[in-house]
């Protein structure tokens, strides 16, 4: 079976693990619970007709006490930027990372989520910005990892940009 | 044996591994497997006790690609693994973290379980980190409450330009005593509302209140130099905190004029927190320099640290836009550097940064010198309102001028204002000012008005419905493209901020009055723009030669020799357009008198290269200022010479300006007269009703 190694990336608090939770396991835990490292999960999913095994790499928000290494980008086939729409520097801070990841020359399919959909009322991401973010060549998705809004099709997106569908 | 022993105990007690790494992805371990490594990699384990690692953890094959590097290599110390999570068949997860050695010649991985030590390090992560997004939290609520407190401020406004315009109206009926004390009271009151709005404003909005007074309060000049010796005084203990010198730039010339466009408490805000941020960046024993230099026109002010100089994916937008913070060392709420921004651009300057050759950041703003007459409390002429975006700046800013108690002639002033109270209100003002006044309540109707009468003015609402006052505007004046004319048109507006000051500019407007508005301000706005556009007066004029088509509505007529026109007591004229302000009178004439020489001069140059184009120009701004004092004479030949080059025919323009030039000796001569003696006399102030107005017309 293919395994394609993806890596969720985004600052700290954005809800990565909660997406990667709601997606393997299906459940979702109210509250903040930090990350410290990197935890991987494996998940079989089938698209286009084909078995792929997703290897996800739920990596920690970098801040002060952390820092994320270009090291754990290596060999990934694709990743999802994490971002919180209630928080507007969690978008500045995620495209920062994304540069980063463009600088080392990695070059793979990448999703933008625009997490906490279900918080929408207080997102200070506005739509003038996501559509300026699409019209540069973004794919942009809401997600809820609270309601599960989004988040299997946010992976299976990915997944088929991976195969190249 | 036994020591060996002994260190691998200690080792597998403190939660440690070791491995020997052979080569081909091969570990052997070193000393015993220790339990949590048999249930996290039992099935990785061969039979001579070797384990391939690799397949093992996908996080360890990552990392053994580094640890091979490091292995290959002569570097000393280790390299290290992230802190990563295993599941164990259980379910149970382990937290891990691995490092590779040199030891003793051989290549060793060194992996710790953290169990003994993790849920302290999560725990204080987690405390951290919960801080820092609580910090986020209340920073964002106090912006939130920032823009809130500045909506409820700008509805409580807005009743007061109802309620002032009332007072004012009912202060120039005759009223009783008794009446008259109330009306006062009221306007007392209303004005007391004013001040405590901007009090709350002051005490709960630190740094927005001053983008809020910025767009209500002219600037008037300030010392940018002392601004800059203050800020070095100021901030220099907080420097000398952190080992940092601040200091003025030795070369800057304080003896000179560094007099720019703009007040000290907002200048002393700018200065503030442009050293906040080289503060912020600059590392100890480095120096924090203050640079003024002259630019022109303009003064070029720069606070240069010696930090790392600007992050290379961060625009100059970025920088100074609202609630923006650096990456590495945020500031509070991101709103410093867009005060200095919006501060700056309001008073006609520029902000920028940049990362310095020499190394270091370069924070600069620069600011125009302020006109001499502004300096003294008055403006020098009113300037040409055709594509001039000053004309704009000059209304908007409300530079302290002279204020007129009566108008210099009855003016024909249409107002565009959907709202039917507002439009009552303004053209009842107008009307007791002694102006004829017409209303219409959208832009299509003025576009109609226009087409069927002539206005010197009109007096444009932004927002209206059918056709807004900017469309209407831009259709005045791409119909003006074909007729030459130039229709005086002044926003009646509440937007006043940078940006919808450029689309007034764009669209074509003369100026505009912010509301909520001072009837002086409104007064003062239309008359001065309709004085710089036209000086004519009431009484019989003189008029253009025949030849002569240009923006003024009145029939062309044969010319008129200027020394038929009769000269008023420039005293006199002087006094009652400054409203008896003689300091302001003596200002004036200061500058015009040092100022008239030259502009002449340019009107002969302009002739001498029969220059059409530049005599048009050059004609009109002296117009505007001997239009001031009331020389009649001197207004007519000007505007003679300006109507020939507007329409590129100089023939008899020699003649024009003899007349001109001796117009013009003859008022020096009369303000020199009265210059320099120290007046007491002021004329007294009369009502103003204009024999021409029409009480209560209306269209």
């Amino acid at each position: 079976m293919l395994e394609k190694k993806i890596c969720m990336l985004g600052t700290l608090a954005v809800g990565k693990t909660s997406l990667v939770r709601r997606f393997i396991e299906g459940i979702y835990s109210e509250g903040y619970h930090t990350s410290i490292g990197v935890k991987v999960d494996k998940k079989p999913v089938r698209e286009a007709g084909q078995e792929v095994k997703l290897v996800l790499w739920d990596i920690f928000g970098e801040d002060r006490f952390q820092k994320v290494q270009p090291s754990y980008w290596r060999g990934m086939f694709g990743y999802l930027l994490v971002v919180d729409g209630t928080r507007r520097n969690t978008l500045d801070e995620a495209l920062g990372l994304h540069q980063r990841v463009l600088d080392t020359g990695i070059k793979v399919p990448a999703i933008l989520l625009v997490n906490k959909a279900d918080l929408a009322n207080q997102w200070e991401i506005g739509d003038d910005r996501l559509t300026q973010l699409a019209q540069s060549g973004w794919e942009i998705m809401r997600t809820s990892a609270k309601t599960g809004e989004n988040v299997d099709a946010a992976f299976s997106r990915l997944t088929l940009k991976m195969l190249g569908k | 044996m036994a020591a060996k022993s002994i260190f691998e105990s200690f080792l597998a007690a403190q939660g440690y591994a070791l491995f020997e790494y052979k080569g081909s992805g091969v570990f052997h371990p070193i000393g015993e497997y220790p339990k949590w490594c048999q249930n996290l990699w039992k099935g990785a384990l061969g039979r001579d006790r070797s384990i391939r690692l690799s397949e093992a953890s996908p996080l360890l094959e990552n990392f053994l690609i580094d640890a091979e590097g490091f292995w290959n290599s002569n570097r000393e110390g280790s390299a290290n693994s992230p802190v990563w999570i295993e599941r164990e068949p259980s379910g149970r997860e382990v937290q891990l973290e691995a490092a590779a050695l040199h030891v003793d010649g051989k290549n060793v991985l060194l992996i710790r379980n953290l169990a003994s030590t993790y849920a302290e390090r999560q725990k204080l992560y987690q405390a951290a980190r919960d801080s820092l997004l609580e910090h986020e939290r209340l920073l964002r609520e106090i912006q939130k409450k920032e823009i809130l407190l500045h909506c409820i401020i700008h509805d409580l406004s807005q009743p007061l330009t109802a309620m002032r315009g009332c007072f004012n109206l009912m202060s120039l009926q005759d009223l009783s005593a008794e009446l008259r004390r109330m009306v006062e009271t009221g306007e007392r009151e209303s004005n007391r509302q004013e001040q405590m709005i901007r009090g709350i404003l002051q005490a709960f909005s630190a740094d927005l209140a001053g983008q809020q007074t910025a767009s209500e309060s002219a600037p008037s000049d300030a010392d940018i130099s002392a601004a800059a010796q203050r800020a070095v005084q100021e901030f220099s203990p907080a420097f000398a905190e952190k080992q940092i010198k601040l200091q003025l730039d030795p070369v800057v010339d304080l003896s000179r004029d560094w007099i720019i466009a703009g007040d000290d408490s907002r200048l002393d805000r700018i200065f503030g927190n442009l050293l906040e941020n080289a503060l912020r960046y600059s590392p100890p024993n480095t120096t924090v320099t203050i640079g003024l230099e002259e630019k022109g026109k303009q003064v070029l002010a720069s606070v240069d640290d010696q930090g790392p100089g600007l992050p290379k994916d961060q625009s100059r937008d970025q920088m100074f836009a609202l609630f923006a913070k650096g990456k590495d060392k945020p500031g509070k709420a991101g709103l410093g550097l867009y005060f200095c921004k919006i501060t700056v651009e309001r008073w006609g300057g520029t902000i920028g940064a940049e990362t310095r050759t020499k190394g270091g950041t370069r924070l600069w703003f620069r600011l125009p010198h302020a006109a001499k007459s502004t300096r003294d409390g008055a403006r020098k002429e009113p300037s040409r309102g055709q594509g001039v975006p000053g004309a704009v700046q000059q209304s908007s800013t409300a530079v302290t001028r002279p204020r007129l108690d009566k108008p210099g002639r009855s003016l024909r002033i249409l107002v565009a204002e959907d709202t039917v109270e507002n439009r009552e209100l303004v053209s009842e003002l107008l009307k007791k000012r002694g102006h004829l006044v017409a209303g219409v309540s959208d832009g299509r109707q003025a576009l109609d008005e226009l087409e069927k009468n002539h206005y010197d003015v009109v007096l444009m609402d932004e927002q209206m419905p059918k056709m807004d006052g900017l469309e209407a505007t831009r259709a005045i004046r791409q119909k003006e493209k074909s007729s030459g004319k130039h229709q005086l048109i002044v926003a009646l507006t509440g937007n006043v901020t940078e940006e919808d000051k450029q689309q007034r500019i764009a669209a074509g407007m003369d100026g505009f009055v912010p509301k909520p508005f001072e009837m002086h301000t409104l007064f003062d706005t239309i008359e001065f723009l309709a004085a710089g556009a036209q000086v004519i007066p009431a009484s019989p004029m003189p008029a253009p030669p025949a030849a002569a088509k240009g923006r003024s509505a009145e029939p062309a007529t044969p010319a008129q020799s200027p020394a038929s026109v009769p000269i008023e007591d420039v005293e006199a004229h002087l006094l009652r357009t400054t409203g008896g302000n003689e300091k302001l009178a003596k200002s004036l004439t200061k500058s015009f008198l040092a100022d008239a020489p030259k502009r002449l001069a340019a009107i002969r140059a302009a002739l001498a290269a029969k220059n059409a184009a530049k005599l048009d120009i050059t004609a009109h701004a002296l117009k505007g200022s001997v239009a001031i004092f009331g020389s009649q004479a001197a207004v007519a030949a000007a505007k003679n010479l300006e109507a020939m080059g507007r329409n590129r025919d100089l023939s008899g323009a020699d003649a024009q300006f003899h007349a001109l030039e001796a117009a013009m000796k003859q008022l020096q001569a009369e303000l020199l007269a009265v210059a320099p003696q120290d007046k007491t006399k002021t004329i007294p102030r009369t009502k103003t009703k204009p024999p021409t107005s029409r009480k209560g017309s209306k269209k």
